[in-house]
Order: C-alpha cells, then sequence, then structure tokens
C-alpha cells in the first residue's frame, strides 16, 4: 500500500458520492472518489488531516509529462530505485521526500527503458484512491 | 435489559489489573464480548452468573437487582435466570441426551420443553445416546439445549464453538440464532472469531485490559471509518506465497479464501493466523449472476 498523508482542500458531493481533493506535503493535490459524504462519514471535512491510500499495483508510470489522458492524479516523481523480476518490477518513485511504489510488468519496464534517476510521472486513477482519517 | 457495573482486581500473568467496566444490554439483545485473553471476558459471564464476587457490583436484570455492593446484595446463583455454555461442557456420561435435559428440570418445570428443545436442537435421533457416542458438535448441541430448559431469560456462551471445526462451527451458530430467536433470550457470547462475531451480534462490546474500547454494531466497531474503502471482508491469513517479486495472501473469510497480493515491505508486519481487513473501493469488482 501505498499511504501518503493529506489534508483536505475540497469536497464535491452528489447524490452519496464525493469527489475528494487532498493536499499533500508537497502541495501537490490529490484526487479521490468516494462513496461518502460528510454526512456519512465525519471524517470527511475540508481541512481534516486524512490519509491517501492506493495499491502499488494501481499506479502507472508514464515518460511523458504532458499527458491529453483522463488519469486525474498525475505526480512528477524521480525514480529512487527499480526491483526487477522475471515477470514483474517495483518501481520506487520520489517526489520530495516521499516515495511512492509502482508494480509493473517487467516488459513495460523495459519497453519504457526505465532506469534511476529517470524523470517520470506516476498516474493513478480517482477511484483508486481510498481515504482514512489521519488519528 | 441488563445494568451491568463491575469493579474488581484481576490476578493476570503480567501482575494485577483492574477490570472496570459499566455497560447496558437490551432484552433480546444478542452482545458479543471481543478482546484478547485475559482482558476479563470471562470473568464478566462469571460475574453476572453468581459465580465470582467483585469489590463493586451493581447488577440489574428487567428491574430486579441481582447485585449490589452497596447495599450487599447477592442473589444465588439458582436464583439467576440464566443458561451457561462453556467452551469445554460437561454432559453427565453416565445419562442419556433426553436425561441430560430431564436432569436440568426442577421440580415444577413442564417436562415438554425437554420435547420441544430435542426437536428445535434436531437431537431427536440422538437423543437415547450416551454422550461418548456423540461427536463433539453433537454434544455441544446437547449442552445448548440443557442451558435452556430452565427457560433462562439470559444465556452466556463461553467460547462455545472454539472445539470444533469450521463446517460444525457454521452449523452450530445457526442453532445458536434459532434458540436465541425462539426463546426471546438475551444473549452474551464471548468470542474471538471475527466471521462469527459479524453474523450472530447485534453488539459487540471490545474489551482490553480490564476496560472497553468501544461498542457498537459489528461492521462499525471493526471497520467503518478506517477507510474508505466499501468493498471489505475481515478474515485470517492461512497462507503466505512468494511469487516474483511480490506475495500473494490467503485470507479465509467466512468460508471463502480470498486472494490478495502484497509487497515484501507489507509481508513484514504479515504472519499465519493473524486476523486482517481485505479493503478494494467499490469501483473494482465486478457483479455476475449466477444460478
Amino acid at each position: 500500500m501505498n499511504v501518503l498523508n493529506g489534508v483536505i482542500t475540497q469536497i464535491q458531493s452528489h447524490e452519496g458520492i464525493s469527489l475528494v481533493k487532498a493536499k499533500t506535503t508537497k502541495d501537490i493535490v490529490f484526487t479521490s472518489i468516494v462513496l461518502d459524504t460528510s454526512e456519512t462519514a465525519e471524517y470527511l471535512k475540508e481541512g481534516n488531516d486524512i490519509k491517501i491510500i492506493f495499491k502499488e499495483t494501481e499506479v502507472i508510470i508514464s515518460k511523458d509529462a504532458e499527458l491529453n489522458i483522463s488519469v486525474q492524479n498525475q505526480i512528477p516523481c524521480i525514480i529512487q530505485s527499480i526491483k526487477t523480476g522475471k515477470l514483474l518490477s517495483q518501481v520506487n518513485l520520489l517526489f520530495g521526500e516521499t516515495i511512492i511504489k509502482s508494480i509493473i510488468t517487467s516488459n513495460a519496464c523495459k519497453q519504457l527503458q526505465l532506469k534511476e534517476n529517470d524523470k517520470v510521472m506516476a498516474l493513478i486513477k480517482t477511484n483508486e484512491i481510498s481515504l482514512s482519517p489521519n488519528d | 435489559m441488563i445494568q451491568f457495573y463491575a469493579y474488581k482486581m484481576l490476578q493476570t500473568s503480567k501482575g494485577t489489573q483492574p477490570l472496570n467496566v459499566s455497560f447496558n444490554i437490551e432484552k433480546g439483545q444478542f452482545v458479543s464480548l471481543y478482546g484478547n485473553s485475559g482482558a476479563g471476558k470471562t470473568t464478566i459471564l462469571r460475574i453476572l452468573a453468581g459465580l465470582t464476587n467483585a469489590e463493586k457490583l451493581l447488577i440489574e436484570v428487567d428491574g430486579e437487582v441481582w447485585d449490589s455492593s452497596d447495599k450487599k446484595h447477592h442473589l444465588s446463583i439458582q436464583k439467576r435466570s440464566i443458561g451457561f455454555v462453556f467452551q469445554d461442557f460437561a454432559l453427565f456420561p453416565n445419562l442419556t441426551v433426553k436425561e441430560n435435559l430431564e436432569f436440568a428440570l426442577q421440580k415444577n418445570d413442564n417436562k415438554k420443553i425437554v420435547e420441544e428443545l430435542l426437536e428445535l436442537m434436531e437431537l431427536e435421533s440422538l437423543q437415547q445416546s450416551k454422550p461418548q457416542n456423540l461427536s463433539g458438535g453433537q454434544k455441544q448441541r446437547v449442552a445448548l439445549a440443557r442451558a435452556i430448559v430452565r427457560q433462562p431469560k439470559i444465556l452466556l456462551l463461553d467460547e462455545p464453538l472454539s472445539a470444533v471445526d469450521d463446517e460444525m462451527r457454521f452449523k452450530l451458530q445457526d442453532y445458536i440464532l434459532k434458540v436465541h430467536k425462539h426463546y426471546k433470550l438475551t444473549t452474551i457470547l464471548v468470542s474471538h472469531h471475527l466471521p462469527e462475531l459479524y453474523k450472530l451480534s447485534d453488539k459487540v462490546i471490545v474489551i482490553d485490559k480490564g476496560k472497553i474500547l468501544k461498542e457498537g454494531k459489528p461492521n462499525i466497531v471493526f471497520s467503518e471509518q478506517k477507510i474508505s474503502s466499501k468493498f471489505k471482508l475481515t478474515g485470517e491469513i492461512i497462507e503466505i506465497i512468494k511469487s516474483d517479486i511480490i506475495y500473494v495472501v490467503n485470507v479465509l473469510a467466512g468460508n471463502n479464501i480470498v486472494k490478495v497480493v502484497a509487497t515484501e515491505d507489507e509481508i513484514n508486519n504479515l504472519k499465519v493466523g493473524q486476523k486482517v481487513l481485505v479493503a478494494s473501493k467499490a469501483f473494482n469488482p465486478m457483479i455476475q449472476v449466477i444460478e
């Protein structure tokens, strides 16, 4: 699991679903969609500390910075290290002091010619991010 | 309704520790006590049954005082309307199933209840058997029936299913629910088994080191608000398998085994036998009709 600390900056709710924006320490804003509102989940209040949680296998890596795609969470990172397996590889990405781990196929790793210190974008779909109160 | 307050110094493996708990239970509720061993769960049941005393006590059941340390009042165990089933049940070995039930009757009790319980618990075909010829699950069914012969207001169950296998556990849970509803009992269960607590309880009281940590509906107590994910299971890790650079964790949740992928860092905190919450977002699972 990738777990980042954040503060809720905006909540947009409609018919039980909320689009939640949360800022992390590096001023990067994450967007998550949840089946909750401030009525059903107490912690969903602007200004509250939360944890931003997503699975390593849901982190897409792109070498292009300017992308015309639907993925809302696009975080500029530097590759810190790569652990290569036969089929899968774990790429540890650094943004600021924070590490985001990504697990992609080793084929994808080769195709993109990923190596340490490369500048890449970490992409995470809005519906892959879970939130949790930070207490 | 049960109003319970108790303060008692407990001797534990780590020295003395006070049990200091206060809770209310509505009539007809199914309440589970959950917590580590040594937390004081069994002591609570024993105090309620009148088997154990405490320094400070106030127990009131449907307006009747059972214990009051202030008024030095203590209702004897025989006068308390309770049924009790322990993990290591003791049936009379020289009596048949039916005789074991009849033995629990008192002078003016209606004997019809024995026939009714034999039928309800599906023990009719075994009624002439001696305990030595019964399986563990069958014995526990008899113990449960015997606890209800006197039609108690309160049924106390102390880990009654921990000695039986999962399949039998599942069936016995259904019998417990059946008698709970049929006889409109107020039931208090001590259990470590999360799927069981979910299935049976209206309310869970989590006890740690002699104090109540939290109480409420099982889904709220165990998972709600910890994570926004809506697709959640609780279960026990039964196997961890290394595959390439990742690990596959097999989790037994109810009667199903689910598989979860984990990284090496995560595995450092996981071991077989641990209770875990498995969560995914409601957006991920696919749903299909099965026939």
